[in-house]
C-alpha cells in the first residue's frame, strides 16, 4: 500500500514536534514537510500534493481558513487549535473533526484514523470545508481583508485598498490599488460580509468603497456615476444615489 | 478648568448684583456722608465698583495658579499679597483717571480723592480678600469633588479589574498553546517541560496575586514579564528575541501590577504571531525629571496586513489604569511606523 503523505502547517516548533512524535508509531504515514506559516503551506500543498494536512488556524500572514480558501484541490484536513470560540463552534456545526490543544494520544489517533479512512474516497461533501470557512467568517463578523491567488503566490488585500467590486456572471471581480482579482462568490455574499460602514452596493452589479469616491456626476436622467480617486467611474442607480446621499450627508 | 463665575449664568447674575449693590452703597456714602455732588458720587461709585467687578473676575487666574501649584505656604501668601497690591494699584489708578475725565468738578474730586484715599485702599484690600477667599473655597471644593470621583472610579476599576485579569490579561490562546507546548516537551525534552511548567506557574501566580490597587516595583513587574516572554520563546524559538536596557534606579519605582503586561502581549501578537521573520522586543527604562519613562518596541513585518480584531483595547486599558493610578502626569504614547511599533509610558517616580 502506498504511504499516506502528510504536511504539517503549524507556527510553533513544539506543536510540530508533538505531531511528528505522535505520528511515529503509525507505519505507512510519511511526513513530507513542515511549514510555520500559511504562505509556505499553500506553496507546499501545491508542489507536493499531500494526502493529509495538519492545519493550525492562527498563523502569521495567512490563517488556516484563508489558506483553504485559496486552494483548488483541498487535501484531507485535521484542524488544530488552542482556543478559538468561533472556529470551534463552526467545527461542531459542520461536523468537522478537529484537535483541541493540548490533546491526548487517543484523541489524536482517532482523528487520524477518521481522516485516513476518508482519503481517496469521495464520501466527504466537497463543499464541506467551504461551508465551514463561510460559517467562521460569519461568526467573526465582517471581513477585514480579502485573500486570493495571484500566479504562483497569494495576495492579501486590506479593505482600504479595494476601490470597488463588480459582478461578472457567477463571479465577482475585485478592483484594488494594484489590479483586479476574480472571486467565485456572489455580490450578495460581499454585501453581507463587507462592513457597511465602508462598502455600499450602489448598483445591482457594483459595490463601492465609500472612501474612494471623490464626486458624483449626473449621467443620464435618474442615473449617476461615482468618480473614484483612481479616476474610474462606477454607475450608481437611483436607489444607490439615495443611499449615498444619506450616508454621506449631502 | 473654566471660570467659576463665568461658567454659570446665575452666578454671573449674582456677581453683577453684588457689585451694583456695592456701587449704590459707595455712591450713597459719598453723597450723604461726605457730601459730594451727585455727579461725583454716582460716577465714582459706578466706575470704581464696575472696575473692581471686572478685575475681580480676572484675579481668578493668578489665584488659581498660585493655589494649585504646590509652593510653600509663605511664598503662596507673598504671591497673593503681590497680586492684591497690583490689583488695588491698578484699580485706584484707572478709577481716578476715568472719574476725573468724566466729572466737571475736577478740583473738588481731587480734594475728595485725597481725603478718602485711606478708606478707599482699606475697602479695596477688604474686597480683594473676600474675592480671593471665595475663589479659594471654590477651588478646594472642586478639588475635593475631583479627588472623590477619581477615588470612586479607581475602586470600580479595581473590582472590575480583578475579574478581567484572568480573562483579558492571561490570554486563553496563550495559556492553551503553552500547555500544548509543554505536552510536546514532556515527550521530547522533559527537563525543558519542567522548566516551562515552573515558569508558567510563577507567571500565573504573579498575575493572580497582583491586584490593581496594590502597587508593585518595576523589578517584580519585569521579572514576571520575563517569565511571560521566556514561555513565548519556547513556543516560537529563534523567532523571538528579547532585549532589555533598564537603568537600575528605575527598578524601585512603584506601579500597578500587570500594568505593562498588555504591552508585551501586543508586541507578541502583532510582532511574532503575524511575522515569519525574527522579531525583537526591546524594553528600555530611564528616569527623566522625576518621571519614569518606559519604552517597549517591537519590529513588525511591513508586509503583514493587520487583521486581528480588538487591537488597541489592551492599550486603552493600560492608559486608563495609568491615569487613574498616577493622575494627570502619567502619559502613554503609541508610535506606529511601517516596520516598528513603539509604546512609551511615563509616570511619576514613587519609591517603594
Amino acid at each position: 500500500m502506498k504511504n499516506i503523505r502528510v504536511l504539517i502547517i503549524e507556527d510553533e516548533t513544539p506543536a510540530r514536534e508533538l505531531i511528528k512524535y505522535m505520528l511515529k508509531d503509525h507505519p505507512g504515514i510519511e511526513v513530507i514537510g513542515e511549514c510555520a506559516d500559511g504562505f509556505c503551506g499553500a506553496r507546499e500543498i501545491k508542489e507536493k500534493r499531500p494526502d493529509l494536512i495538519f492545519l493550525d488556524i492562527q498563523m502569521p500572514k495567512l490563517t488556516g481558513f484563508e489558506l483553504l480558501e485559496v486552494l483548488d484541490e483541498k487535501p484531507e484536513v485535521i484542524f488544530t487549535t488552542a482556543f478559538d470560540q468561533y472556529a470551534i463552534r463552526a467545527f461542531e456545526l459542520n461536523a468537522v473533526d478537529y484537535l483541541l490543544k493540548p490533546y491526548s494520544k487517543e484523541r489524536f489517533d482517532s482523528a487520524l484514523a477518521k481522516a485516513v479512512s476518508r482519503i481517496g474516497k469521495e464520501t466527504q461533501e466537497p463543499d464541506k470545508v467551504e461551508k465551514l470557512v463561510t460559517a467562521v467568517t460569519e461568526a467573526e463578523g465582517y471581513l477585514t481583508r480579502i485573500v486570493f491567488r495571484k500566479g504562483a503566490g497569494i495576495k492579501i488585500i486590506p479593505l482600504n485598498l479595494i476601490s470597488y467590486l463588480a459582478s461578472e456572471d457567477d463571479y465577482v471581480m475585485i478592483y484594488y490599488s494594484e489590479g483586479k482579482a476574480l472571486k467565485p462568490k456572489t455580490m450578495k455574499y460581499y454585501e453581507d460580509h463587507l462592513p457597511p460602514s465602508l462598502f455600499m452596493r450602489v448598483h445591482r452589479s457594483y459595490m463601492v468603497n465609500i472612501e474612494q469616491i471623490t464626486r458624483l456626476e449626473p449621467y443620464s436622467k435618474d442615473n449617476y456615476v461615482a468618480v473614484l480617486k483612481s479616476g474610474e467611474k462606477i454607475p450608481v442607480s437611483r436607489t444607490g444615489y439615495k443611499m449615498l446621499r444619506e450616508k454621506l450627508n449631502f | 478648568m473654566t471660570h467659576p463665575i463665568l461658567e454659570n449664568r446665575s452666578r454671573v447674575l449674582i456677581w453683577c448684583l453684588a457689585w451694583v449693590i456695592l456701587a449704590a452703597g459707595q455712591a450713597s456714602v459719598i453723597h450723604f456722608v461726605y457730601g459730594s455732588t451727585t455727579d461725583i458720587a454716582v460716577a465714582d461709585g459706578i466706575i470704581s465698583m464696575l472696575l473692581y467687578g471686572l478685575l475681580g473676575i480676572t484675579i481668578w487666574f493668578p489665584v488659581r495658579y498660585m493655589l494649585r501649584s504646590n509652593n510653600k505656604v509663605l511664598s503662596t501668601i507673598m504671591n497673593v499679597i503681590l497680586t492684591g497690591a497690583v490689583t488695588i494699584v491698578l484699580w485706584l489708578f484707572i478709577t481716578r483717571a476715568l472719574v476725573r475725565a468724566l466729572v466737571p468738578e475736577k478740583e473738588d474730586y481731587d480734594l475728595f480723592w485725597h481725603t478718602v484715599l485711606v478708606f478707599r485702599v482699606a475697602a479695596g484690600v477688604l474686597i480683594f480678600f473676600v474675592v480671593t477667599l471665595i475663589y479659594y473655597l471654590y477651588l478646594s471644593a472642586t478639588q475635593l469633588a475631583e479627588k472623590a470621583s477619581r477615588q470612586a472610579q479607581l475602586e470600580a476599576l479595581v473590582r472590575e479589574g480583578e475579574l478581567k485579569m484572568l480573562r483579558a490579561q492571561i490570554n486563553p490562546h496563550f495559556l492553551f498553546n503553552s500547555l500544548n507546548s509543554m505536552s510536546s516537551l514532556t515527550l521530547t525534552d522533559p527537563m525543558k517541560a519542567r522548566e516551562m511548567i515552573l515558569k508558567l506557574s510563577d507567571f500565573m501566580r504573579y498575575s493572580l496575586s497582583s491586584r490593581t490597587d496594590q502597587p508593585v516595583t518595576l523589578q517584580s513587574e519585569m521579572e514576571s514579564l520575563r517569565l511571560y516572554l521566556e514561555i513565548e520563546k519556547v513556543r516560537f524559538g529563534e523567532r523571538l528575541i528579547i532585549e532589555e536596557d533598564i537603568q537600575p534606579e528605575c527598578l524601585t519605582a512603584l506601579l500597578p501590577g500587570m500594568l505593562l503586561q498588555p504591552l508585551y502581549e501586543n508586541a507578541v501578537k502583532h510582532g511574532v504571531y503575524e511575522s515569519t521573520e525574527k522579531v525583537v522586543i526591546r524594553t528600555s527604562a530611564h528616569k527623566e525629571d522625576g518621571l519614569v519613562v518606559i519604552s517597549v518596541t517591537n519590529n513588525i513585518d511591513p508586509e503583514s496586513v493587520v487583521t486581528r480584531k480588538g487591537a488597541g483595547i489592551g492599550l486603552v486599558n493600560v492608559r486608563s489604569r495609568l491615569e487613574l493610578f498616577f493622575g494627570e502626569k502619567a502619559d502613554l504614547t503609541v508610535t506606529r511606523k511601517d516596520d516598528s511599533f513603539n509604546v512609551m509610558i511615563k509616570f511619576p517616580y514613587r519609591k517603594s
